[in-house]
């Protein structure tokens, strides 16, 4: 194992949008402006934490823990951290007009009020996220899970309207029915570790990774199975999905950009952290999520194909997504790891981005639906152009970043000689550039096919929603054209995990 | 070191308090029927607690997160939307079956197949073999609840039938670490079943209902 470093600021990461979100709630009260430069300052304070830990990590070479080993941020960890702060800060600045004008719809003279509850559960969503990927403790690892459902149920259901409940409805149910599972997983593997560990070292994920061997086999079938299930549904896997497209298209934009770009990804991290302890001892593991990734991959896609909702179609294609992660993670060897974590980072630039130019879209014309909508490209010429870049991005379109990422698990899964999961991942590839190409053309160029869009009163939206737009744009550019630049990160991130998959060289063969 | 049939006891009553949480068509009785299985997992928790003194704290938590909160929101929230449960997919005849039959094939399996599920020697013994079959009876009695119950407000006690079944896999499975009464506190659901009932109530207004059938509006 490599040196420790003792840090403080994996607390301090997620303590400081906690604080920051219960302030706020209670500063709206008296100040409006006070409220939202505190909420910008604190989501700009997370980011400056989490670009800090990336400093301490490449300057030290080490694993950052706090009190003890109760907090360790590893390469893995940080590439979390990163996205859902930066990601997190992205979606603040677009949140201050956007749900502005969205409240005022929905909730009409109490907007200031709600707009308060909002701020204070964003801030406390991005904190339970970011709390979930640097702590150790598998009960907390739940825990904080759990607590990301309970933060973001309001915010899904936020413009409480028929749509709104049903999604919260469904999202809190279904999450937390499935993240139970989950529990019991973790229940199992603390009683298993337990008897070979002493005391608060059986909750430490590193020190039950270290015992994980000893489990019987029978124990491993039973703990992987809930924990699939568990984080998975979470994750957005299928056959667990069908809560995802309901609560990232009727949240508000800013949320379903965290939701589909950051929170499914902590819920693959919570999955990978865990299951991967077993990869050594029970092979099959892997190749089962493999599959399960394919599954996966193949349904979010044709499920794409069918919509006609601009946001339902962008959840299906993060199941989609998700698969090619789960895929390449389960692949399991180096390779695999960095593109999986690789392709985590480029979903959740391009996702969030797609996510917001979508808000834009509905900001600017009060519609969601595609037949609805048509030549939007010469109004919202910025929209059209970031919605693009997403598009092609997503697609695996060179020379953005999609791209690399993709290439990468290609190649992954051909060097383990899995041609079968590589032909599903490329075909699949083409029929994402099919859906998210038509959508955009559909939307931006060509006419609108019904009467509901008035266009000569559409405008390009605001700078400040167009500038976050933009800077997720121009990330999506420079990541595709110098994949390089993230190498330090991801050869850590993809370092730390294959130690534990040193067994899997056999696999495919 | 344990009373065994004590343990036992107190767990079987507990396959009836949830059926009963499950069947029951009015929903206080229901409420009831559900705080009654949470002071039975208390004095399980207690009962554990001669080995080790750390379980007191827990069941102190759970009495009034599982026994008080829980059932005082269910019934407040019950008060503010509807009394009668809507009419269940599966009637209460073959529901009964379906459990019984659950626990039978689940004590058979705990019973024969014992190392499947217990990591410790521990675990062996008969007492905590018929815990854990009731842990996994109660665990798929909620999932039933969930997946078969059309009234919301029925789902969200089939999710506090999960959350006890877990909590008692737990403290049949490792009831001599220390660190198992904080892993039982730090994951009690009570702000999840606020939060459900809270837009439970939202769609009652909105919807007229708390039928989950009728809500249709998000298709695929």
């Amino acid at each position: 194992m490599r040196d420790q470093l003792a840090s403080i600021l994996p607390a301090l990461v997620f303590i400081v949008p906690a604080v920051t979100g219960i302030i706020a709630y209670f500063l709206g009260r008296a100040s409006i402006t006070a409220r939202n430069a505190l909420v910008v300052l604190g989501a700009l304070a997370t980011a400056a934490l989490g670009v800090g830990m990336l400093y301490q990590m490449l300057a030290s070479n080490a694993v950052l823990t706090t009190w003890g080993e109760e907090l360790r941020v590893d390469g893995l960890s940080m590439v979390l951290v990163l996205i859902i702060s930066l990601i997190g800060l992205v979606a603040v600045i677009y949140s201050l007009r956007y749900m502005r004008h969205e409240t005022a719809i929905h909730w009409r003279d109490v907007t200031e009020q709600r707009l308060n509850t909002f701020y204070c559960l964003l801030m406390l969503f991005i904190a339970t996220m970011l709390w979930g990927v640097v702590t150790n403790n598998v009960i907390m690892l739940y825990v904080a899970v759990e607590a990301t459902t309970i933060a973001s149920g309001l915010l899904v259901a936020f413009y409480w309207d028929r749509r709104g409940l049903e999604a919260g409805y469904k999202y809190l149910m279904l999450l937390t029915t499935g993240v139970t599972f989950a529990l019991f997983g973790c229940v199992l593997l603390y009683a298993a570790a337990g008897p070979h560990l002493s005391g608060v070292n059986a909750l430490l994920i590193t020190s039950i990774r270290g015992v994980a061997h000893l489990f019987p086999r029978s124990m491993v079938v039973v703990i992987s199975a809930l924990l699939i299930v568990g984080f998975g549904t979470k994750a957005g896997i299928a056959p667990f999905h069908p809560w995802l497209p309901d609560a990232h298209a009727e949240a508000p934009s800013p949320v379903s950009a965290l939701l589909s770009g950051v929170m499914i990804k902590m819920a693959i991290y919570a999955l990978v952290r865990t299951v991967t302890m077993f990869y050594p001892t029970w092979p099959a593991v892997a190749t089962f999520l493999v599959g399960l990734g394919a599954f996966t991959m193949v349904l979010g896609i044709l499920m794409a194909i069918v919509q006609t909702d601009i946001k339902r179609l962008l959840a299906y294609s993060s199941v989609s997504q998700m698969g090619y992660i789960l895929m390449a993670f389960g692949i399991g060897t180096y390779l695999g790891f960095y593109g999986g974590i690789f392709h985590l980072i480029n979903h959740a630039i391009y996702k969030a981005l797609l996510f917001l130019a979508a808000g834009a879209i509905m900001y600017a014309t009060g519609i969601r639906s595609i037949h609805d909508l048509g030549g939007l490209g010469r109004k919202m010429p910025i929209t059209s152009a970031c919605f693009f870049v997403g598009a092609l991005a997503i697609s695996g379109f060179p020379p953005f970043n999609g791209f690399m990422s993709k290439v990468t698990i290609f190649l992954a899964a051909a060097d383990q000689r899995l041609w079968w999961a590589a032909a599903i991942a490329i075909g699949t590839g083409v029929l994402t550039l099919v859906v998210m190409v038509h959508a955009a053309y559909a939307i931006f160029w060509g006419q609108p096919r019904t009467d509901r869009l008035q266009l000569a009163q559409v405008r390009e939206v605001p700078a400040s929603i167009w500038i976050p737009m933009a800077v997720l744009a121009a990330m999506c550019l420079i990541l595709g054209v110098y994949p390089q630049l993230l190498f330090p990160l991801l050869d850590r991130a993809a370092h730390f995990m294959t130690p534990a998959a040193g067994a899997m060289t056999a696999l495919g063969h | 070191m344990y009373n065994e049939s004590l343990i036992s006891t107190l767990s079987l009553i507990m396959v009836i308090t949830s059926v009963t949480a499950v069947e029951a068509r009015n929903l206080r009785t229901a409420a009831f029927a559900y705080a009654a299985q949470a002071l039975l997992i208390c004095a399980l928790i207690l009962s554990f607690a001669v080995g080790n003194p750390a379980l007191k704290w827990w069941a102190l938590v759970a009495f009034f997160t599982k026994a008080v909160i829980t059932p005082w929101l269910l019934l407040a929230y019950v008060r503010r939307t509807s009394e009668r449960e809507v009419q269940a997919i599966i009637g209460f005849g073959p529901s009964v079956v379906v459990a019984f039959v659950i626990l039978i094939s689940f004590y058979k399996l705990t019973h024969t197949y014992a190392q499947f599920l217990a990591p410790t020697p521990l675990a062996m013994h008969g007492v905590f073999r018929t815990n854990l079959a009731v842990a996994l009876t109660v665990f798929v009695v909620g999932l039933y609840a969930i997946l078969s119950r059309r009234d919301a407000i029925k789902t969200v006690i089939g999710l506090c039938l999960l959350e006890n079944a877990v909590h008692l896999s737990l403290v049949s499975l490792a009831p001599t670490l220390r660190e198992t009464a904080l892993f039982g506190i730090a994951t009690e659901v009570v702000i999840t079943v606020y939060l459900l009932l809270y837009i439970i109530q939202g769609i009652y207004q909105k919807f007229g209902s708390t039928d989950t059938y009728k809500l249709s509006e998000l298709h695929w």
